[in-house]
Formats: C-alpha cells, sequence, structure tokens
C-alpha cells in the first residue's frame, strides 16, 4: 500500500503565527508517532489531517485524497482530540453512542457497538456515568472509544497518553497496538518520545512546523539517551512512592514541587515506564496522572536543529 | 502485573443516511438545551405567557363579542410573543453554533462524515422546534379554543389556524436564520446573545421613534423594524386594519433577510477552520 499521508511543503498561517512551514513526509501504514514539543505543530498536522483547517500551501493527501472538506473521506478516520471539553453531562455510553449515530448507525447498532469500544478500552464500568466525572486518563479512553468505535481505516490520536494514569496508558497502548494488528493504521502525536516507542520504531520528528527527522527512531535513541527524560507524577503518596523510585538505579533525581507531585529525572525512560506500573501495584500507592514536560525532547530538537 | 483485555475487531455495519445523521445532532441538541436553566425558562415560561395572554384575550376581553378573522390578529400581535422569541433566539439559538465553535464538539461533530449543510439543518430544527412553541403554538390554541368554546364560527377558526401556522413559521424562520448566523460570528454565546437582543429591539425602538411625529416623521422606516415587518403581514392575512407599511414589502424583507442570513452563515461554516478545541 502507498503512504498513508503524503504532504509536500504544507503551510498554514493562523494570521501572522505559522502554524506549519513547509512540513513535507511520508506516514506509512501501520503506526506512525508524530513527536515533537508542543507548540511544534502536531495539532495543526492533525487538524489539516482531518479536514478542519485548510492549507495555505503546499499538496496533503490522506489515503490518497485532499481532505479539506471531504466528507466520505471522514467516514474512514477515527479522530481523537487533544482537548478535554467533552460534553460532561453525557454519559461514556451516550457519548460514544451519539457520535456513532452521527456516523449513521442505527440506534440498535449504535448501543452495541458503543458497549464493545468502551469494553475495549476498559471503561464497561464507568459507562453510565457522566462525562465530567471521568478522571483525565478515562476521558482519554472514552475519546479513544469513540474514534475506534466506527471501524475507521486509520485512528488519527492527538496526545491520547496525556495526563493518563499508568492503567490507563497500557489500555490505550495495548488498544492501538491491537487495531494496528488487524490492518488499520494509527498516527499519533506526544511529545513524549518513549510513549510511541511501545508501539512503534517509526516516527516523524517535527519542530517549529517543519519535519526536521523521519522514520527509525531507534537511530535517534543515542541521542536521546545522554538526555535525562522527566516525569511529573500526581500521587497521594509522593513520599512513599520517591523511596520506592530512588531504588532504581537509573533514576538521576526525585524533587517534590508541588504538594502531591513528584518530578523524577530517568535516564532510561523506558524501564522507567515498564517498571512504574509494577511498583504502584506491588506498593498499593495511587498515581492519577502521568506527565512528561516536553524540556529533555526538546534538548534533542535543539541539538536536532542546530 | 496481568491485565486482560477484549481485542478489537471491525465491523462492516450498514449505515444510514443523512436525515438520520441531521436527527442525531438534533437529539443531542435538545438533550443538551433541556439541562440549560436559561432554555427551559425561555421555553416554558415564554410558552406559558403568550399562550396564556392569548387566551386571556378570548375568555376575557372579548367574552360575548362575535370572534371574526380580525380578532386573531390580537394574539398574533402580542409583545409577549416578540419577546420571549427574541429571549429564546438569545437564551438558545446564540450558543448553537457559538459554544461548539468554542469547545471540542465541533471538532467531534466534523470529523464525522457530516457536511456544513447537515450540521446547519440541525442546528436550526433545534432552534426551530423550541422557538415554534412560542411563535407557532399559542396562534394555534387560540382560535381552537375559541371555536371549541362557541365564540368563533369553525370555519373562520380553522382559517385563523392556517394563518397562525403561516405567521408563526415566518417568525420562527426569521429568528431562526438570524440567531444561528450571529452565533456563528463568535465562539461567546453572550456577544451573540446581545446581538440578537440589539438589533431586534434596537431597530424597533429606533424606527418606532424617528418614524413618528415631531421627528423624522416617516413611516417608512418602520420597515427597519423586524417587529413591525411581521406586523404587517399579520394585519393583511387577518384583514386587521390599521398600520402604516404595506405587508408585501415587509414580507419581502423578512424573508430576504432570513434567506441571506442562512445562506452568509452556510458560507461562514463552510470556511470555517476549527482553531481550538
Amino acid at each position: 500500500m502507498s503512504a498513508v499521508v503524503e504532504a509536500k511543503g504544507v503551510m498554514k498561517w493562523y494570521g501572522e503565527v505559522l502554524g506549519l512551514n513547509g512540513f513535507t513526509a511520508s506516514f506509512n501504514p501501520g503506526i506512525t508517532g508524530l513527536v515533537g514539543p508542543n507548540g511544534a505543530g502536531k495539532s495543526t498536522l492533525f487538524k489539516l489531517l482531518i479536514g478542519q483547517l485548510h492549507a495555505n500551501g503546499g499538496d496533503l493527501r490522506l489515503l490518497g485524497q485532499d481532505p479539506w472538506n471531504n466528507v466520505e473521506l471522514k467516514r474512514k478516520i477515527g479522530y481523537c482530540p487533544e482537548s478535554n471539553q467533552l460534553y460532561g453531562w453525557l454519559t461514556g455510553q451516550a457519548f460514544v453512542e451519539t457520535l456513532l449515530r452521527l456516523d449513521g448507525m442505527r440506534a440498535d447498532d449504535a448501543r452495541k457497538t458503543a458497549e464493545e469500544s468502551l469494553a475495549f478500552v476498559g471503561l464497561t464500568g464507568a459507562k453510565d456515568r457522566p462525562l465530567r466525572t471521568y478522571s483525565r486518563g478515562m476521558r482519554q479512553r472514552a475519546k479513544l472509544a469513540q474514534a475506534l468505535a466506527h471501524a475507521p481505516e486509520l485512528l488519527i490520536l492527538d496526545e491520547p497518553l496525556s495526563g493518563a494514569d499508568p492503567m490507563a496508558r497500557v489500555q490505550i497502548l495495548r488498544a492501538i497496538s491491537d487495531f494496528a494488528k488487524r490492518g488499520g493504521h494509527v498516527i499519533m502525536s506526544t511529545h513524549v518520545l518513549y510513549e510511541v516507542e511501545r508501539v512503534t520504531s517509526n516516527i516523524v520528528l517535527i519542530h517549529n512546523g517543519k519535519a526536521i527527522a523521519s522514520g527509525d527512531l531507534h537511530a535517534i535513541r543515542a541521542l536521546i539517551d545522554e538526555h535525562p527524560h522527566a516525569v511529573r507524577i500526581a500521587t497521594s503518596k509522593p513520599r512513599d512512592l520517591a523511596q520506592a523510585l530512588t531504588a532504581m538505579e537509573h533514576i538521576v533525581s526525585v524533587e517534590f514541587p508541588a504538594p502531591e507531585t513528584l518530578l523524577v529525572r530517568t535516564r532510561k525512560p523506558d524501564a522507567f515506564y515498564r517498571e512504574l506500573p509494577e511498583i504502584v501495584v506491588d506498593r498499593n500507592l495511587d498515581v492519577h496522572g502521568l506527565e512528561s514536560p516536553d524540556d529533555s525532547l526538546e534538548a534533542v530538537f535543539r541539538y536536532l536543529v542546530g | 502485573m496481568s491485565i486482560s483485555l477484549p481485542t478489537y475487531t471491525r465491523r462492516e455495519i450498514p449505515l444510514l443516511g443523512r436525515r438520520h445523521r441531521i436527527w442525531a445532532i438534533v437529539v443531542t441538541g435538545l438533550r443538551h438545551e433541556i439541562r440549560r436553566p436559561a432554555a427551559i425558562f425561555a421555553v416554558g415560561v415564554g410558552t406559558a405567557i403568550t399562550t396564556i395572554v392569548s387566551i386571556v384575550f378570548v375568555f376575557f376581553v372579548l367574552v360575548g363579542q362575535p370572534l371574526e378573522l380580525t380578532f386573531f390578529y390580537t394574539p398574533a400581535s402580542n409583545p409577549a410573543m416578540l419577546f420571549f422569541v427574541t429571549l429564546m433566539a438569545a437564551a438558545v439559538g446564540a450558543g448553537l453554533i457559538a459554544d461548539d465553535l468554542d469547545s471540542m464538539a465541533l471538532t467531534l461533530y466534523l470529523s464525522r462524515p457530516l457536511t456544513s449543510a447537515d450540521y446547519l439543518t440541525a442546528k436550526a430544527a433545534i432552534l426551530a422546534t423550541l422557538t415554534a412553541l412560542i411563535a407557532v403554538l399559542p396562534l394555534v390554541i387560540t382560535p381552537l379554543l375559541a371555536a371549541l368554546l362557541g365564540f368563533s364560527p369553525w370555519d373562520v377558526a380553522l382559517e385563523a389556524v392556517g394563518i397562525s401556522i403561516l405567521l408563526g413559521l415566518l417568525l420562527t424562520v426569521f429568528f431562526t436564520s438570524l440567531a444561528l448566523f450571529l452565533s456563528s460570528l463568535t465562539r461567546r454565546r453572550a456577544y451573540a446573545a446581545a446581538a440578537v437582543f440589539a438589533i431586534v429591539f434596537g431597530l424597533l425602538a429606533t424606527a418606532t421613534i424617528l418614524s413618528q411625529t415631531g421627528s423624522l416623521n416617516e413611516p417608512a422606516l418602520l420597515y427597519l423594524s423586524p417587529w413591525d415587518d411581521y406586523l404587517a403581514v399579520a394585519r393583511a392575512a387577518f384583514g386587521a386594519s390599521g398600520g402604516t407599511i404595506d405587508w408585501a414589502p415587509a414580507l419581502a424583507i423578512l424573508l430576504g433577510i432570513t434567506v441571506v442570513a442562512a445562506l452568509a452563515t452556510w458560507v461562514r461554516m463552510r470556511a470555517v477552520e476549527v482553531v481550538s478545541g
């Protein structure tokens, strides 16, 4: 199959602000990670791909078609936005069901499919609760459920792991991986390289609206490992968690920037993300969110762009 | 740690057509509105007061008098209807697009296979349904009640019902189109709501003052006011006397604004780019 996305010199201006600056890249079938710091142009590219922004120049093709105002193309896409402003009064079930009805699904099919999709992302127990009562990780999973539910060919996921707790991360990454194994394509953005590493080695690096590198991420791993990776953890027991984490040899530093927050720097982020859920479960700790400030990635980008 | 999860399976499900997709937006929109106190007030109190005021004329004011077709101009010109229809346009209509522009809702709507026309049709249906409760329902109930109570012959009452439906729909589509246009121009519902009131009552006050003797003394200025245009059409439809402007230009103005506002909204929504959300 040819490239899922072909972008040649795509330009996007917001008034006098440049969103994309001659973005040129090819996204191959399977899972591709779009990695870049906040403000790099990831969301702009996604809005262009789903036809909600119009490029000011260049050529953009999604599954071989121009996405702008392309209604039929939308049937093939599942989009998970970054924003968390959901209709809080809707239950998770009603949220997914409503969006499936917008795809043209019958009410009974929509109900059944929404249930299956919510089960797939691990939200069966919470499906009848209003979205406003969901944690950030649960909202991410609800958004993923609506993106997956209508069996799209391509998933476009804007920071799907942002703010998700360890359990939600496992479930979201598992869902993405499983979707791709069954022939689906995925483009997911993140400002944390290690998040995509668990599901693909195929990445596009974006910085200041330009694709600065693409291909196998192992090629840049060596560069990134030179810079300690920061992770901010929201937990009700920061001291207990800190005690457990400092036993890990790759942890460089542990800070307490706020009462229920821990800032950890590690030289082996992949090992850290792999071992953290086990520590949390074994010690019965409560972790409500993980976030990675993009300073470590920013350093790598500064290196790459000279 | 072991986690067991269901696996993903692709489903091929036959999809329904455009009408069903529009209906899904309408249902979601109505479910949203009935949770909002401002919308509940506008619908509930608006419908109740306009209906009660209209019926009061039948029961108390004109009991014993033969009700001819011209009588039904009285409930149709009820100022409470103007106020509550405007309130409805401001409380509900102003936020229909603005709120979606300001939140993730438009992003999600437009990520589905919907055209701008589908989206606008659904939004118009939401507002029109609620506005018709104020603009159409009381005008239909009044002649029916008059006929049931024997105050009016059935043929007159049924003719009044027909005229009332057309007049109510005229008011409904005008306010729907205007409110959606204003809502599409901003991300803040308060701005659109203020604009609805400013346009309707600002033009009413300006036209009334300037057209009076002692001011510009130019009755044609009343054409500037949508409410006066509507009253001119209503007077002609019920055969009532009075008024200083002709119904035909007034009708043309109302319909013209309705069509232009609808087209402008459609053009705007086709071109709109979802920057936030």
